[in-house]
């Protein structure tokens, strides 16, 4: 039986997790933690098997009452911290406690709360460096991007990564980092969903990448999987899908228009200063020229996970 | 830019026939979930490459092969060839061979240069077609995969290795006999006679290095001259028999020396029997 604190749980992914949990009759709660109201109808359903805190993961007194006065309370044993931050665009201070120090700080109280036994962090394959005079598939040991030039979504998630990962070995934790590859879907900050949002989609000349595209429900089995499992360390989630970019824009009915790529970053700015998209190109640059696809042998051994739900193309 | 798999398959529809268009169908490849594999291979492109060789292939190098017994038939290994021309064009013509005188056809995986993939069009064509970039997670992902590995250890140096040196083999890489020995697979000696004299060059810009290019090399002529090709296979070498250690510098070095010399005799069969460039 286990007890879970899911934070980030008003994202959709949130939400399909906090749905997997309490389907399994092994869970026998679930704390629900997000920036807003709840917004779940599961207490009528789910009883005393759910909980939900509306709490601001930024501020360091919320999360230790979080912590110490409903988790402890409550027993839960396992923490899922699945809250970053998801416009790209935003960017400072407030958005980096999010991402990184609110993170730092969940696992320390984690480390020395009374209850929890095991922290669960999902990263993503955007902390990878993408070089292509190296493997195509990328594999947990592979080069971060440490680039200081790199855009602070791409910093904010390599540091929180990095502030996870230090500890394995260390904490009295059982650590698990998951690194998924591009959950394809609305409202959780996927670059490449934004990007499809557009009828016509611009992708630099001579060049057509693979893609690795994780689903929603693959995403959230692998969490559920992490969660339940004894297993620690770093796994990558690769997802069901991996295909050229044209063939991604093909398939979701856009029109992509080859350009050469120094043209696409200034027009990308362009549109997001006119209709205040997300996507940013110097975000996606090198994934726009370059193959990476994440090699998932190490959660299919250790946890379980085989990616198994593809990702739904739009039809017709 | 590839074609779109529906043209790609219409046009080389015409160009294949019915048998090869058949047995293409059929290649046995990993397919990652959208007729690609994890590389970016898809057959269709490749059937058509090998549609449009098919000329290149029959008329105008006229190619001659040999010992092609010697190609697994399943499981990973690593054919090594010796490397020349301006362009790869024994590379594509080793492909072509294979896929015909395999049944069913296995695909080659050609390991090319680091910088291709940073070449616009060349590194997506090249990806459809099968090749992947050297560097050692591909290489160990395709052996892992069980996958036929087509490698040139003299990598760029053979092909700007100019008139004067042909048919000498440049610094002979070490890293196929390496993962030979890690995965226990074999090595199938490969060497291409007449591509050394197919595209003679006339001198190179050393200086130049767009896209991570070597070099530029000038050709002599304006493309290939009609020389007639030997593709040679050798029987296969069993390293992992004869050396123990993937980690033991010397005895890597041995084993790739060992690929060498098995290369280098069958270059010398191949030139010794030939009537001449162009018979």
């Amino acid at each position: 039986m286990t007890r879970v604190l899911v934070t980030g749980a008003t994202t959709p992914i949130g939400r399909a997790l906090v749905h997997a949990l309490l389907a399994e009759p092994t869970t026998e709660l679930v704390l629900a933690v997000g920036a807003e109201p709840d917004p779940m109808p599961f207490g009528a359903r789910a009883g005393a098997r759910y909980g939900y805190r509306q709490v601001d993961l930024t501020r360091a007194r919320e999360l230790h009452d979080l912590l110490f006065a409903d988790a402890r309370e409550l027993g839960v044993e396992v923490l899922v911290h699945n809250a970053l931050h998801r416009r790209a665009r935003d960017e400072g201070p407030r958005v980096h406690a999010l991402n990184v120090e609110c993170t730092r700080e969940l696992l320390a109280l984690s480390e020395r709360h009374p209850t929890v036994r095991r922290f669960v962090f999902r990263s993503a394959s955007a902390v990878y460096h993408l070089d292509p005079r190296r493997s195509t598939l990328l594999s947990e040991d592979d080069p971060l991007e440490l680039s200081p030039d790199a855009p602070q979504k791409v910093r904010d998630r390599v540091e929180a990564d990095l502030t996870v990962c230090t500890r394995m070995g260390m904490s009295r934790l059982g650590i698990v980092v998951l690194r998924c590859a591009e959950i394809l879907t609305a409202d959780i900050g996927s670059q490449l969903w934004d990007y499809l949002s557009s009828r016509v989609c611009l992708r630099p000349l001579g060049f057509d990448p693979m893609l690795d595209l994780l689903s929603l429900e693959d995403a959230t089995r692998a969490l559920a999987l992490a969660t339940r499992s004894s297993e620690s360390g770093v796994f990558n989630v690769p997802g069901a899908d991996v295909l050229p970019l044209s063939r991604a824009i093909q398939r979701w009915h856009r029109v992509g228009v080859p350009l050469p790529g120094p043209l696409l970053s200034p027009l990308y700015r362009l549109r997001a200063s006119a209709f205040g998209m997300d996507f940013r190109y110097d975000l996606n640059h090198r994934r726009f020229h370059f193959s990476a696809v994440l090699v998932g042998r190490r959660a299919r051994e250790k946890l379980g996970y085989v990616p198994s739900h593809p990702i739904r193309w739009p039809s017709g | 830019m590839p074609l779109r798999p529906s043209r790609s398959r219409l046009l080389s529809d015409v160009l294949l026939t019915r048998a090869e268009r058949q047995a293409l169908r059929n290649l046995d490849f990993r397919d990652a979930g959208h007729g690609f594999d994890v590389f970016g291979f898809e057959p269709d492109s490749l059937a058509l490459a090998i549609g449009l060789g098919r000329f290149w292939y029959e008329r105008y190098f006229r190619v001659e092969s040999q010992g092609s017994e010697h190609l697994p038939r399943r499981g990973a290994a690593i054919l090594a060839a010796n490397h020349s021309g301006l362009l790869p064009i024994d590379g594509a013509m080793i492909v072509m061979d294979t896929v015909r005188h395999t049944a069913p056809p296995r695909v080659p995986r050609v390991i090319g240069d680091v910088f291709i993939p940073l070449m616009p069009w060349v590194g997506t064509v090249f990806s459809r077609v099968g090749v992947v970039a050297g560097s050692p997670g591909n290489f160990r992902h395709l052996l892992e995969a069980g996958e036929l590995v087509l490698v040139f250890p003299e990598g760029a140096p053979g092909i700007g290795k100019g008139w004067k040196k042909r048919y000498q083999l440049q610094d002979w890489r070490v890293g196929h006999a390496e993962l030979a020995l890690r995965y226990r697979v074999p090595v199938v000696p490969v060497a291409v006679v007449g591509a050394e004299e197919a595209w003679p060059e006339l001198g190179r810009i050393d200086a130049f290095h767009a896209f991570g290019a070597p070099f530029l090399p000038i050709p002599a002529t304006p493309m290939p001259l009609p020389v007639r090709l030997h593709v040679r296979y050798g029987a296969p070498i069993a390293l992992a028999d004869r050396f123990d250690d993937p980690d033991d510098p010397s005895a890597v070095r041995e084993a790739a020396r060992t690929v060498r010399a098995a290369v280098e005799e069958l270059i010398a069969q191949g030139l010794a029997q030939r009537k001449g460039l162009f018979l």
